[in-house]
This record gives structure tokens, sequence and C-alpha cells, in this order.
């Protein structure tokens, strides 16, 4: 680190605590939840990872439930940047943010200006907020109140979380690889919350001009 | 107290107080819609149940004969043809004579 660089709080304590149980919950319970669907082992071994899904449910639930009451406000500022749609989005889709002409021809094509997430990131962070709250709720009536769901309910459950589970393991794997991608983001969320404040300004100029303020040291 | 290692932050009036209230709004109604629609499916499934089990007590209620003992077939049944609960009669006759498993058909 620099130290004549400006640095921009990105990542908090709280966003970031709530992303490393997300983590640990969620990846198991994706490698779980795969196995699970396709069912390579023996009955013991399947219902130990039925076990750890389970588990594993309950601490991301608990995450989740200990964020929304805890960072309440982050979590409406995260609905109001993922659901906030200009031009620039419909742009952006159109050449899917420069990735794979960056990846595959070595080119840099210029993309248009973005906010804190780019388009991508606020559709995964619809299907994260949709998703996963669907997740949760049907996972629980799944494992703990089978017996008092009515008769066709358990089957609509079922295919929810099923539908919902691949669609949010498909987005992991592309969550993850752009996440390392990105390795000064990957650093700021995972280690001291900060990115350098021209970074930010090249990768999101919405979010610097509208969002960000210097503050009084 | 610790110096910040940052000069920059999110400005915290992103959200304006009117956005916040909107926001959280449709939020929590996105959250409790389907739970109502859940919470009544379940209701209604219960109520079937309910109306059943009280059914069945009012069935046992209006019955002039509650238990089985009282029954004055199946006493006239022992004392003219098999004898007593237990008997061999009685063994032949009422009882399962084999146990077959079908918790895999």
């Amino acid at each position: 680190m620099s130290k004549n660089q400006s640095w921009i709080l990105k990542h908090p304590w709280s966003v970031r605590s709530f992303h490393y149980l997300l983590v640990l919950s969620f990846i198991p319970l994706a490698i779980t939840g795969l196995v699970l669907y396709f069912k390579p082992f023996d009955q013991l071994e399947m219902n130990l990872y039925m076990r750890i899904h389970v588990v594993t449910g309950v601490i991301l639930t608990l995450d989740a439930v200990a964020y929304f009451v805890i960072g309440f406000n982050r979590v409406i500022a995260f609905v109001k940047r993922s659901f906030s749609f200009s031009v620039n989005d419909i742009k952006w889709f159109s050449i899917l943010g420069g990735y794979p002409q960056k990846f595959l021809l070595r080119k840099k094509v210029s993309v248009p200006p973005m906010g804190k997430y780019n388009s991508g990131q606020k559709l995964f962070g619809i299907c994260v907020l949709i998703g996963g709250t669907i997740l949760i709720a049907t996972g629980w009536g799944l494992w703990a109140f089978p017996h008092t769901l009515p008769h066709g309910m358990g089957a609509v459950f079922g295919t929810l979380h099923l539908v919902f589970g691949w669609i949010l393991v498909l987005f992991l794997l592309i969550h993850i690889f752009l996440g390392i991608y990105m390795f000064d983001d990957f650093k700021a969320m995972f280690l001291h919350g900060k990115i350098p404040y021209e970074e930010a300004r090249g990768m999101a100029p919405l979010w610097v001009e509208k969002e960000i303020m210097k503050i009084e040291m | 107290m610790k110096e910040k290692t940052y000069q920059y932050e999110e400005n915290p009036s992103y959200v304006s107080r009117r956005e916040f209230i909107t926001i959280s709004g449709i939020v929590i109604a996105i959250l409790a819609i389907p739970s109502i629609w859940v919470r009544s499916a379940v209701v209604k499934r219960n109520s079937y149940i309910r109306a059943r089990i009280k059914g069945l007590y009012r069935d046992d209620t209006e019955s002039k004969v509650r238990v089985s003992h009282g029954n004055g077939g199946v006493a006239k049944l022992y004392s003219d043809f098999a004898g007593h609960p237990l008997s061999e009669v009685s063994e032949e006759l009422f009882h399962t004579q084999s146990y077959i498993n079908r918790t895999r058909i």
C-alpha cells in the first residue's frame, strides 16, 4: 500500500463479517446440494451430506437474518443499487462489460460508466436477494415442517429450491472467478475493506462521483 | 483513537429518508405476502384435519357403545363361539399369523 495513495472504504467490517459467514456457509451448501442432486454415494454418506447441508443452511439463515436486522440500512442501499436501471445497463449487457473481448480477444473496449455495482453484479444481486430468500424459506419448509405443508406445496417448495439452487450455484462460479480477477476488490472484501481511489474512479465512476465523500481527518 | 487508514467513504445519505421508507415497505411486503399465503394454505389444510377430528369425537359422543368390550355383539361372539379373548379359537381366527415387512414395497 503506497502511503500517497488515497483509499475508499468500500466494504466496512459489518459487510465483510457477513460475507465471511456467507462464504463459509454457501460454498458447503452448494457442494452438498450438488451431491444431494446427483447422489453419487451410498445411503450412509448421502445422509452425512444431508446433515452438513442442514447445518450450513442454519448458519446461512442466521447470517442472513442477523444482517437483515443489524445492517438493515445497508440492505436497503443494496436493494436500491441493484434495482436502479438506466440505458447504461443495456449498453453494458450488449458488450457483457467488455469481459469476453478482454479474455478471448485481448482487446479493451469502452464500457459505459457504472455505479458501485456494474450491470452484471446488479443482476447477481437481484438473484441473491430473491433466490437466496426463496432458498432459505423453502429449505426450512422442506427440512423442518414437511408434515405441516399442504398437499402439493412440498413439491412446489422442492422445485423452487432446486431451480434457485442451480441459478445461484452457476452464478457463484462466475462471481468467484470475477471476484478473484478484480483482485483489489477481492482484497478489500477479504482483508481490509478498502480500494484505491483511482481504481474505483476507473471501475465505478458514477459511484465515486455520486456516493463517495471525503472524510474529516 | 485509532487513525483511519482511508480518506473516503460512502455518503450515508445516499438513500434518502423517503426512499428508505418506500424500499423498506416494499421489502417487508414482499417477504410478508408469501408468508401469509403459505400460512393460510397450512391453516386451510389443518382445518380439514380439525373437521375430521371433530367428526370422530362427535361420533364417539353420540355412540351408545364407546368401548369394544361393551359391544354386545362381541360379547355374544365370545360367549357362544370363541370362549374368551386369547382362546385357541380366537388366536386362530382373529389374530395375525405372520408379519410381512412392507417397508420396501
